[in-house]
């Protein structure tokens, strides 16, 4: 039996997935306050089209695209600026909430993974996006998501001796 | 192949950063912003879920395509009436073979006179010698079309018919 969607429903649906939405954004963004804009701008959007929540792939590839448009507004906004604070000066703002060591670690050798291996491995560990879903949002093949997943399982592990 | 169950235990532990409560009302705001009552309740109706993922269906009019879709019938019409009104090309005249029949046809009256027979054979065939009553006679098959024509003096209106024909002639075969 169909139920009806309200807003409440989209709201719902949102709260489930603005965590991870909001991590996947923060693969191109400096800022956590970035990465809500970006997904408040996907997010309304995706719903103003009323395109089909259960297509996530097609959600994660509205987020991706802004969040690269945002990127390069940025860096040209960065660059008109030029201000005399280096981007190094700027604080980092974490992603996960760190609550000891060995996790700190866990996000350091995060951070050393390819662009393209750790956006599969966000959108699989903490979106639970399957390949296909993956596949859809990156416009790659499954195979070559799952292979990407793969090289970063690896060289986490590799980085993290402990494991 | 290498287990990585242990790394993605790790890795699920580790926990995003919640997103600002202030993100969550911005989404409250635009969704409830975003739509009239009218249509809300509209795209309510039309949208259906299954379970907490809503899923939602709706026709969009597309106003582009629409307009592509007038032009193209506008030019299409404007393209019909032009063809429709253009004048029509006189044919070129066709030798009349024979002299102007005098034809005591129905249509013949006095107000129509008859203009000409156009006779044209376009293709004739030899279909070799045969022997009817004993007689060797070469049958040639030809096919052609008629054309009468009619005027009308005082109006210089014009009716003409066309017809194809088959005619099959014996021609008799002498030795010489």
């Amino acid at each position: 039996m169909e139920n009806v969607a309200t807003d409440g429903n989209w709201k719902n649906c949102f709260s489930q997935l603005a965590p991870g939405l909001v991590l996947f954004a923060r693969q191109w963004s400096r800022s956590a306050a970035d990465a809500e804009d970006i997904v408040q701008e996907a997010f309304v959007r995706f719903w103003r089209k009323q395109h089909d929540i259960a297509n996530r792939g097609l959600l994660y590839a509205t987020v991706r695209s802004i969040a690269l448009d945002f990127l390069r507004r940025d860096s040209r906004r960065a660059r008109r600026e030029a201000t005399a604070v280096s981007e190094m000066d700027q604080t980092v703002q974490p992603m996960f909430e760190i609550e000891d060591e060995s996790q700190r670690a866990v996000v350091a050798a995060l951070d050393l993974l390819p662009g393209e291996q750790r956006e599969v491995l966000v959108m699989k560990i903490w979106n639970d996006l399957t390949f296909a879903e993956i596949a859809s949002a990156l416009e790659i093949s499954q195979n070559t998501a799952a292979s990407r997943y793969r090289y970063a399982l690896a060289a986490l592990k590799k980085n993290l001796p402990s494991v | 192949m290498s287990d990585f169950s242990e790394i993605e235990d790790k890795l699920r532990k580790l926990r995003p950063v919640q997103p600002s409560a202030d993100l969550m009302a911005r989404i409250e705001r635009e969704l409830s912003e975003g739509r009239s009552p009218d249509l809300r309740s509209e795209t309510a109706r039309h949208t259906s879920t299954a379970g907490v993922l809503p899923r939602e269906r709706r026709f969009h009019f597309n106003w582009l395509s629409l307009g592509l879709g007038l032009a193209a019938a506008a030019a299409l019409v404007l393209f019909a009436r032009i063809q429709l009104e253009r004048p029509v090309k006189k044919m070129p005249a066709l030798a009349a073979i024979t002299p102007a029949p005098q034809l005591s046809s129905p249509v013949a009256t006095a107000e129509f006179v008859p203009a000409g027979l156009t006779q044209v054979v376009y293709h004739t065939r030899d279909e070799g010698v045969h022997f009817p009553n004993n007689k060797p006679m070469r049958r040639v098959r030809s096919h052609s079309r008629e054309t009468l024509q009619w005027r009308n003096p005082k109006t210089g209106a014009s009716l003409r018919i066309s017809y194809p024909s088959e005619e099959v002639s014996l021609v008799p075969v002498t030795g010489q």
